[in-house]
């Protein structure tokens, strides 16, 4: 059961690593940071990832997509509240963003954002482990 | 809009607050919205009677159960360590209770820190029993209640949809919504205003004065006529709170008070 603090310290151990945020998608709030940020100013960062992240929990386009793939007989309580988007990946020529929603059962707007580096980040690695991290996150 | 934020004086959300962090006090700072908890200068808490509490945020939802949260008050509020007992006792993880605590904290402050809200007393010594969980710099909390006001006049610089009953109206063709704009339009019945459908909720006012706005701006939402600059009620009455706090024991005076009667014995 780790903190914003113990997370972002797991999610800056990966291979590749620059930095990581938990940013609130719907204020574009950071809760916590660590590491660099793209902009030199993790603030403004969390701003523009939040409004990527909030088009991505809201246009229909995605949503949608989840709520077919669902079976119709299972409305289970939990799926009604967490964003239907589980992450975003954004390549970039030198790197690649993760963003990374956490499910809280309370109601919230939450992601993690991890910035890696291209020639040593492992995509496929970070994204399990950004899985595990955001649910070891809410784990009581 | 940016430039003029930038220079006038409101820039400042509350020069007090600085003043307090500066000389890493702790205490309580009340306002006519709100009170905001500092431990040695960093600020701990924040309450508002616009922005539902923690524990509405954590019981609404179903996260915990009334009953579950208030047996964490009894037993650790007098020790004021309520975040670290809930934590501890296994009924919510500690990231968990960081987010929603955080999420708390600055939407109460948002409120507290409003512009205009009378006079602001500080209460040296005083803590919250939520106790310790994530304290955050006095001006990261100015910097970002300063930055929800410039995010709302973005979205829609209409403020008296802010304190509105919410009045829906029909999508133009074409024109959805989404989740969590439905669950909010789904309590609006006329009379809601959107801090009442926050607690409803059991979501940050703030969230819901943004996403009322970002309706506004669609035209999802009606917006009101601005009421003329002088029509505004001058002073909004005191809210019940002020008197729980004022009520609440004085531990600095109570202290004093003991050593000088130990003294006379």
């Amino acid at each position: 059961m780790p903190g914003i603090d113990a997370c972002l310290h797991e999610i800056m151990a990966l291979p590749g690593a620059r930095g990581a945020a938990i940013v609130d998608w719907t204020s574009g709030l950071a809760l916590g940071t660590a590491g660099e940020s793209p902009n030199g100013d993790h603030e403004t960062t969390a701003t523009e990832t939040a409004e990527l992240a909030r088009a991505a929990a809201e246009y229909p386009a995605f949503a949608r997509d989840a709520e077919r793939a669902r079976p119709p007989a299972e409305p289970t309580a939990g799926e009604a509240k967490g964003p239907p988007v589980e992450d975003l990946i954004v390549t970039t020529r030198t790197g690649y963003h993760v963003l990374r929603f956490v499910e809280t059962t309370f109601d919230s707007s939450v992601f993690l954002h991890l910035w890696l580096d291209r020639d040593t980040g492992n995509l496929a690695l970070a994204r399990l482990r950004l899985q595990q991290l955001a649910e070891r996150l809410v784990l009581a | 809009m940016k430039a003029t934020t930038a220079t006038s004086p409101d820039s400042r959300v509350s020069p007090m607050l600085v003043r307090l962090a500066d000389e890493r006090a702790t205490g309580a700072l009340l306002r006519d919205h709100g009170t905001l908890y500092l431990s040695e200068g960093r600020v701990v808490h924040a309450e508002s009677p616009t922005a539902p509490g923690i524990d509405t945020l954590l019981t609404t939802g179903g996260r915990l159960p009334r009953d579950g949260w208030q047996r964490a008050v009894d037993e650790a509020g007098a020790r004021r360590e309520v975040g670290r007992f809930l934590v501890d006792s296994g009924r919510i993880g500690g990231g968990e209770l960081e987010i929603c605590h955080l999420g708390a904290l600055y939407d109460a402050a948002f409120f507290a820190l409003a512009p205009g809200s009378g006079p602001t007393r500080f209460r040296y010594g005083v803590a919250h029993w939520i106790g310790p969980v994530r304290p955050v710099s006095a001006a990261a909390v100015e910097r970002e209640t300063r930055r929800r006001r410039e995010l709302l006049d973005q979205v829609w610089p209409y403020p008296a949809v802010d304190t509105a009953p919410v009045t829906p109206r029909p999508p133009a063709p074409g024109q959805s919504l989404t989740r969590r704009q439905r669950a909010l339009l789904e309590l609006a019945d006329g009379v809601r205003t959107p801090a009442a459908i926050a607690w409803a909720l059991g979501r940050p006012a703030f969230h819901t004065l943004l996403e009322v706005r970002r309706l506004a701006a669609a035209g999802l939402v009606d917006t009101p006529p601005e009421p003329p600059p002088d029509a505004r009620p001058a002073r909004p009455v005191l809210p019940a709170w002020i008197g729980e706090i004022t009520a609440d024991p004085d531990i600095a005076l109570l202290r004093r008070l003991r050593d000088a009667l130990e003294a006379s014995l």
